[in-house]
């Protein structure tokens, strides 16, 4: 009952917001070519995906993204598991790796472009940058804060050090490494587009940089759909991968 | 899922906890040292191209090159106005969103689609409208910060009001007060754990905005400077502004954890 009301404010709300801009738009009370109208918009839509323009963009763009991604995880977490567990190269490395960790990834997309030049290279380079670090320090995180007779008990099960990693550390910290991964994947997408956007060859960033010198409302707004949309399916696809992790944990409790 | 989905409170980013011991003070000092001397000898032996991938001291000496001709101070300020207003602003506006979504549900229904799609969505491919809009430089920096900043603030207020005892707010009522005390004596103090955090994530998300916001629509900025200097393959004085924008970021985030700390100390 209190989610149909959810659902049937928001829709309305939505649907409202949706006919004042077709209103305002259309009728041209702000020029229409800065902010389009959803007709247009979908028009738009169509005629990009027809002309298969943002098919060969997108397929750029994905691939770019899961060349930085994939490796991020597998690197953020293997590092990660290391530092939480030789003390000595956490105390050594934790200054550094948290100053890049707070800092904003994004402003090394020009420093980045200079090393690794305008092509693909340098978007790989900063998906798997922005995305490291939130994985690799929620995974030390998350490791250290497992307790301490977990890993007992594995031992005296006769456990040698790899099965100790597997069977009680990863999944222990699986909560935390998730986080991360959601953390970094946000980052990950906001890096690819802006450095997309400051120089590229092809990509959804290109693309909306073409047409904003184009000042072409509606081609932007496309876009900007498209990567929100992007977006959201990795986040409910990760959301969905945890769930069914939760309910192995909740089994195991 | 999309529209009945709801807004989840935001925690702040996992941080290490520094334990403060001196060996850990040492080591780290060491680390960072190392790394220093690892990249600077590397230039000078030539294993790296010193033009491409720069050395601590040529990055010391552009330093002292944009210090004395009084660019970098100039840019610094530049920054962290444009860092400040956009905080200030999406903190205020933030919270007051954030409350009305918390305190009614048919506003918090209404304005739920819109919060998710802002949040999820890279605001940075929008610049080319609000350049539009706005023009270039200070107000569209401000505006792109703004963006990016305002909403985990408000969805954190939210959830912060959600979390607050129904109980807190009848015994105000009991008491007499209005609807204003309501707001000011119970509301904000009980969720003042989530707005802190919120303003956590708030201020790095706003640094994010600014640096976003100078690269691509500004005339001035420590972000623009990055964006002529790396055009001019000036690798040295492209990572001036880069440090700067790393120790912004150190300090901020730790003037927020500070602040957090100080202001929840009254509730124990």
């Amino acid at each position: 009952m209190i989610l149909s009301r959810r659902l049937v404010v928001g829709s309305i709300s939505v649907a409202a917001f949706l006919v004042l801009w077709q209103f305002v738009g259309q009728r041209e009370i702000v020029r229409s070519d800065l902010i389009s109208y959803p007709t247009e918009v979908l028009g738009t839509f169509i005629h990009l995906t027809a002309t298969g323009e943002l098919g060969t963009n997108a397929s750029v763009t994905l691939q770019e993204f899961f060349e930085g991604f994939v490796p991020s995880i597998a690197f953020g977490v293997i590092f990660g598991v290391v530092l939480a567990l030789v003390k000595p190269l956490r105390e050594l490395l934790d200054p550094l790796l948290t100053a890049i960790y707070t800092a904003p990834t994004i402003a090394f997309i020009p420093i980045f472009v200079v090393w690794f030049g305008v092509g693909t290279y340098s978007k790989v380079v900063i998906v798997f940058i922005s995305a490291i670090f939130p994985i690799m320090i929620n995974t030390r995180v998350g490791v250290s804060e497992i307790a301490e007779p977990w890993l007992r008990a594995v031992r005296s099960f006769g456990a040698d050090q790899l099965q100790v990693v597997t069977k009680a550390i990863l999944p222990g910290s699986m909560p935390a490494i998730m986080a991360g991964i959601r953390l970094g994947l946000g980052r990950a997408i906001v890096g690819l587009i802006a450095a997309e956007m400051y120089v590229s060859i092809s990509g959804i960033g290109r693309m909306i940089q073409v047409y904003s010198s184009a000042a072409r409302a509606s081609e932007i707004i496309v876009l900007v759909v498209v990567i929100a949309v992007f977006g959201y399916v990795c986040v409910a696809l990760l959301r969905s991968v945890e769930n069914r992790m939760g309910t192995w944990r909740s089994d195991l409790e | 899922m999309a529209v009945g989905s709801g807004v989840a409170p935001l925690r702040p980013l996992a941080l290490p906890k520094f334990r403060s011991s001196s060996e850990a003070t040492i080591l780290g000092i060491l680390g960072i040292v190392l790394f220093l001397g690892l990249w600077e000898v590397a230039a000078q032996v030539g294993w790296l191209n010193p033009v491409i991938l720069s050395s601590p001291s040529r990055i010391a000496v552009a330093f002292a090159g944009q210090w004395q001709s009084g660019q970098f101070l100039g840019d610094l300020g530049v920054s962290l106005a444009e860092l400040a207003i956009g905080f200030v602003l999406s903190a205020v506006f933030g919270v007051a969103v954030g409350i009305a979504m918390g305190l009614n549900r048919i506003t918090e229904y209404a304005l739920d689609p819109f919060v998710w799609f802002l949040y999820s969505t890279p605001l940075v491919a929008l610049y080319p409208l609000i350049v539009v809009w706005l023009g270039f430089g200070f107000a569209t920096v401000i505006a792109i910060t703004f963006m990016l900043t305002v909403i985990p603030i408000a969805v954190n207020t939210f959830s912060g009001v959600r979390s607050v005892d129904p109980s807190l707010v009848c015994a105000v009522r009991v008491f007499g007060g209005s609807h204003k005390d309501v707001i000011l004596k119970a509301v904000l103090p009980a969720s003042l754990p989530l707005v802190l955090a919120g303003f956590r994530i708030g201020l790095s998300r706003a640094l994010i905005g600014v640096v976003l916001g100078e690269m691509f629509s500004s005339n001035a900025g420590l972000g623009f400077r990055m964006t002529v200097y790396a055009a001019h393959l000036k690798t040295a004085d492209v990572f001036v502004p880069l440090v700067a924008f790393v120790i912004i970021g150190i300090i901020t985030t730790q003037l927020a954890i500070m602040l957090e700390g100080r202001l929840q100390s009254w509730k124990t």
